[in-house]
């Protein structure tokens, strides 16, 4: 992205989900996941040079925590196009992401007592 | 580093977690109905593509018309402190498609599956799959206007699940009714937990042979 695209390339409102990836499915190299929590690493003013979308995505997880999952319904994009246009922004620096702890077989005792307090709360 | 003064902190995402809870159960069961009810924001919808499903496919928001077929599940989110983001997702109606989605369930907490009791056959795809992968749910049984009222004996009769498993009648539309059932099922992954702590060997649940 800080090589070769430009705003010139900005493809426009109407495109298929995949022109903004410019047809990479699939080529995520972060094993992101929908649970995956992004934030972005960097003030906005850094990312002016950037395409629409990956500015979209920054400005959404500036200053707060966003999963892939949200990111995707709020650009209204498929989850795979997502992560290869998140890929490219912790490949470049512009984000940090935080994995969701692996699947394990023995489940975090604490972890739940804190969601079922957190949930008693509402 | 990045601070900067327009930064309230650095950007961090130590200790940060997101976990999920999956809603399941059949088509119009109220999934979602429960999701907006207790999510702090509205509900969301998000879509994944799916590459290994076979033709013949049928109903759900004209999927079926796609030759590139995605699958569509909304979800919430409840935070649940600085650190946790819960997610509710209510998984598709449609269980062949959620069946092929590993991503949705590996990792999940648990389950609720919600369960309408004039079409209790609707769900038993969801308790397969949840039993199948070892993930610990609750039935909650979505109380319609006007539907017969089982009780929570013959409920868990008609799924031929387990009598340590948790079954409560409630209100999707109602947020008191909705959080007590999340309540539920939280309290009851905590007691399993614990109960696996002290008998390391006979976790529930009752895992397949190693």
């Amino acid at each position: 992205m800080t090589g070769g695209f430009s705003l010139d390339d900005d493809p426009g409102p109407l495109v298929r989900p995949f022109a903004v990836t410019r047809g990479r499915a699939g080529k995520h190299v972060h094993g992101l996941d929908i649970l995956t929590l992004v934030m972005a690493a960097r003030p906005e003013a850094d990312s002016a040079g950037l395409d629409r979308e990956y500015r979209e995505i920054l400005r959404l997880c500036e200053h707060r925590a966003l999963s892939v999952a949200e990111l995707a319904a709020h650009m209204n994009l498929l989850l795979a196009a997502v992560k290869v246009l998140v890929s490219d922004l912790i490949d470049s620096g512009y984000l940090i992401h935080q994995q969701p702890r692996p699947a394990m077989a023995k489940p975090d005792i604490q972890l739940l007592q804190a969601v079922l307090d957190g949930v008693r709360k509402l | 580093m990045y601070a900067s003064s327009d930064l309230p902190r650095s950007p961090d995402l130590e200790g940060a977690q997101a976990v999920k809870i999956l809603i399941a159960g059949g088509f119009g069961a109220g999934k979602t109905t429960l999701v907006s009810s207790v999510s702090e924001i509205r509900p969301l919808r998000t879509e994944e593509r799916l590459s290994e499903l076979s033709a013949g496919i049928d109903d759900l928001t004209g999927v079926g018309t796609k030759t590139t077929t995605t699958v569509a599940l909304d979800f919430g989110r409840i935070t649940i402190n600085s650190d946790v983001v819960l997610y509710l997702f209510g998984t598709p109606g449609q269980e062949r498609f959620w069946f092929m989605w590993k991503e949705l369930s590996v990792g999940a907490l648990g389950a609720i599956v919600l369960a309408d009791t004039r079409r209790l056959s609707d769900c038993f795809g969801a308790v397969d799959f949840l039993e199948t992968r070892n993930i610990p749910f609750i039935v909650a049984v979505n109380c319609f206007d006007g539907a017969d009222i089982y009780d929570e004996d013959e409920v868990r009769h008609a799924l031929d699940i387990g009598t340590h498993i948790p079954v409560r009648h409630c209100d999707a539309r109602d947020r008191r009714s909705s959080k007590q059932v999340l309540e539920l099922l939280l309290e009851y992954l905590v007691a399993t937990a614990m109960a696996a702590g002290e008998h390391p060997a006979s976790s529930w649940p009752a895992s397949r042979p190693r």
